[in-house]
């Protein structure tokens, strides 16, 4: 008989990194393919490009400075899909080719890899894009939510991203699930709504596919935005003040791109902020805020509480 | 409702470590050949910080040599062979004693908490009083013992927090429940103890004991809170119950506070009533064994014994461990004996036990959420793997109670909680090292009754 020694604890979760990745994709699927009904074949090449060429270079990267290479774990390749997610279906194929070099090589691996880097990557290429292929990263038209069909089919979608807001719901799935982590997207989405409302934007010009997308797949990339548990509710609003910045003078659908990586930059300014106290004694505020959160019965919604 | 077995067969081989508490190890009064009865005294204790050891079974000693320790130590031990018969030692009850008296009894009836401090430091520390007992009930349920119901348990339970009220020369007592354990609370509740009705109150918010006895005008009262298990509860649970706060590297002593388990309140009710020295335990068995149950042991019994007893392994057995799948030990060996820290045994099939490789940290601050004590365990275990000790310091390492709940959610499988040990010892170490001069200017050392 042979008994393994091990370090305890000996019970752990089998939520890994990989597996979290892995059901991103899947969260991912629908949208993918309501763009490539939508767009034609050329959303595919697009989508097969920025993939392609993200596992490219984290191969090479990691190969050239002698890593263990780690594309399974779908990191790089998930960077690829997005940053193609978020050209415009017109792009030329070599735009997510040079965005998801970019986005692996100086977004990912220049910054020292998974969990240390400070902006997230997607991000960084779009931005780069953005700023050095205006004219090919303009959309043609910027979408404006009139009616309930355009939560399914969103004619006046510009980049891959927008075509189906609904489509992006897979995301609510990963929080429900606890893949990710709830407390930004929820203060995110609240924030932005509740002073667009107040400021008088239309709602239907904030609720684009773009910003459902940031608010459950952007804002919640977990090394750019803080850990500790207040933190992560002022990095929510955060991402919606600048959101709602941005987009009251512009557009909405970079408003979220621009308001999630500037927010990124002060994440760990944050962090260091919010310390929590010696056996977290709670302040009047905090203790309210725990009983609300408390009253709701999780558990009964079907939530899985980690424990 | 789950019932106490008592194991029944004899094994062939019984292993007594002479070390079953922290401190020093005892000295072995026999010697290969001779007979020892029940509970006899086969170890005495060089010093004070010791609890002696006593046989548990009748039979002959085939030698004493090291051998395996729950603990994963080789530890010096007294092998016994036992026989049929069982002739006991001539025990005498310590009714009506003195604290004094109470307290040496305690200390030669071999009682120790289960982790590991012998009871009778605990109750009387080096310059220090006690004021307040706690029993911490909140990790066994009243099958912890071997009582025929909960409503005995309830009232050994309250006789048994007298008496090691007494021996403390404390002036007040509490028992902790687990808010989810309505076995124990219905007993308790309602009952009539010394004229007075006993009500469970729960702990909430800011209020703690104090408010408890204003409000009850008792100096007995049982509480209940949520379940928090972990290595190193004690100065969290000192400050859950009572509000106190233990300062660093001291014991919930110096905040006046002694912290005694179920098992040891009803040794100490055993040795004043029967006066039987502390020599069987109850230890849960489950995991894939025949038929998981709660048994009362011969302390000495190997683990192999214990769970052929219970029908055996259910499938190929690939990990052995004592106490706890969270923080326990896992075994080399079944030929282990069953000692006083040991409460359960658990055993894993071979799709249960995990290999896994730690990776990078993705702060998604699933080990903030769940840290019982809101640390951030991330950040304390990359500054504890860079040996950034003063800033782990700064972040209140300390306080963490080793309960191993960041380790088993962190997806990227890193071994928090022992990097936060390691960096916990450390600090201490480094404390240990100051020279006195040095440390002119910083506040060392423990003061009784302090805050
Ligand atoms: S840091 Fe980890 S082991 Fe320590 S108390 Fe928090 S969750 Fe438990
Ligand atoms: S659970 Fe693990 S990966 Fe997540 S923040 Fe904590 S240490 Fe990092």
């Amino acid at each position: 008989m042979t008994l393994t020694i091990s370090a305890p604890p000996h019970i752990k979760q089998d939520t890994t990194f990989r597996k979290i990745t892995w059901i991103k994709y899947l969260a991912l699927l629908p949208v993918s393919l309501v763009s490539v009904y939508f767009f034609g074949l050329h959303a595919l090449a697009l989508i097969l490009a920025g993939i392609g060429m993200a596992v490219v270079t984290e191969v090479v990267i990691q190969k050239a400075f002698k890593k263990e290479v780690t594309v399974t774990n779908g990191h790089a390749p998930l960077i690829g899909l997005m940053v193609a997610l978020l050209v415009p279906g017109e792009a030329p194929l070599w735009i997510p080719i040079v965005g998801a070099f970019f986005a692996v090589a100086i977004g990912k691996h220049a910054f020292g890899g998974i969990g240390s880097y400070i902006f997230n990557p997607v991000l960084v290429a779009w931005v780069f894009l953005q700023l050095a292929y205006w004219s090919a990263m303009h959309p043609a038209s910027f979408p404006e939510l009139g009616g309930i069909s355009d939560l399914f089919l969103e004619n006046g979608a510009g980049m891959l991203v927008g075509v189906s807001p609904i489509a992006l719901v897979g995301g609510l799935y990963l929080i429900l699930k606890r893949y990710v982590e709830w407390k930004v997207p929820l203060f995110y989405a609240l924030t932005t709504l509740v002073l667009a409302l107040l400021i008088g934007d239309k709602i239907g010009h904030v609720v684009t596919g773009a910003f459902i997308f940031g608010v459950l797949f952007l804002a919640t990339d977990s090394p750019s935005s803080p850990v500790t548990k207040n933190g992560r509710i002022i990095y929510g609003i955060l991402c919606g003040l600048l959101t709602v910045i941005y987009g009251h003078f512009a557009n909405y659908v970079f408003a979220v791109f621009y308001g999630i990586f500037l927010a990124n930059c002060v994440a760990a300014f944050i962090d260091n902020n919010t310390l929590p106290r010696s056996f977290g004694e709670e302040s009047l505020l905090q203790r309210k805020y725990r009983r609300l959160v408390n009253k709701i019965p999780l558990e009964k919604l079907g939530v899985k509480i980690d424990d | 409702m789950a019932e106490i077995n008592v194991m029944e067969t004899i094994p062939e081989k019984m292993i007594i470590p002479l070390k079953q508490h922290n401190g020093d190890i005892c000295e072995p009064l026999v010697s290969k050949g001779e007979v020892v009865k029940v509970g006899q005294k086969i170890g005495e204790c060089p010093s004070d910080k010791c609890a002696a050891i006593h046989s548990s079974v009748c039979g002959e000693v085939v030698s004493v040599e090291e051998s395996s320790h729950p603990s994963g130590n080789r530890i010096n031990s007294v092998v016994i062979q036992p026989i049929e018969e069982t002739e006991c030692e001539d025990f005498t009850p310590f009714k009506d004693s003195g604290k004094e008296q109470l307290i040496s009894a305690i200390k030669e009836a071999g009682i120790v908490e289960n982790y590991g401090n012998p009871t009778h430091l605990v109750l009387n520390p080096p310059d220090c009083d006690i004021d307040t007992v706690l029993i911490n009930a909140t990790a066994s349920e009243w099958v912890g013992h071997n009582y025929e119901t909960p409503l005995e348990y309830a009232s050994q339970m309250l006789d048994s927090l007298r008496l090691l009220m007494k021996a403390a020369g404390a002036s007040r007592g509490v028992i902790v429940l687990r808010n989810d354990d309505k076995d124990s609370i219905d007993a308790f509740d309602g009952l009539d103890y010394e004229g007075k009705t006993i009500m469970v109150a729960p702990l909430l918010g800011k209020r703690r004991v104090d408010y408890y006895f204003n409000d009850q005008n008792t100096d007995i009262i049982v509480v209940s809170q949520d379940k928090i298990y972990g290595k190193n509860i004690f100065e969290y649970f000192t400050y859950n119950v009572t509000g106190r706060k233990v300062s660093f590297r001291c014991t919930p002593a110096s905040a006046g506070v002694a912290i005694c388990g179920v098992k040891s309140a009803k040794a100490i009710h055993d040795l004043v009533n029967t006066g039987m020295p502390y020599i069987e335990t109850v230890v849960t068995v489950s995991g894939q064994v025949n038929n998981p149950q709660h048994l009362l042991v011969k302390i000495g019994t190997t683990f192999r014994d214990v769970i052929e007893a219970c029908g055996g392994y259910s499938g190929e057995p690939a990990k052995l461990i004592s106490n706890g799948v969270i923080t326990g030990v896992a075994q080399y060996e079944e030929e282990v004996p069953v000692t006083k820290m040991t409460t359960s045994i658990i055993v894993q099939g071979k799709d249960e036990v995990r290999k896994d490789i730690s990776k990078e940290c993705i702060h998604c601050a699933r080990c903030v959420d769940v840290c019982p004590v809101d640390l951030i365990p991330n950040r304390i275990a990359a500054l504890a793997n860079q040996g950034r000790f003063d800033e782990c310091k700064q972040m209140h390492v300390e306080n963490c109670i080793e309960c191993g709940r960041c380790s088993s959610v962190c997806p990227s499988k890193i071994h928090i909680m022992q990097l936060l040990q390691y960096s916990e010892e450390a600090i201490a170490k480094a404390y240990e090292d100051l020279s006195e001069k040095e440390s002119s200017n910083l506040k060392l050392g423990c003061a009784c009754g302090s805050e």
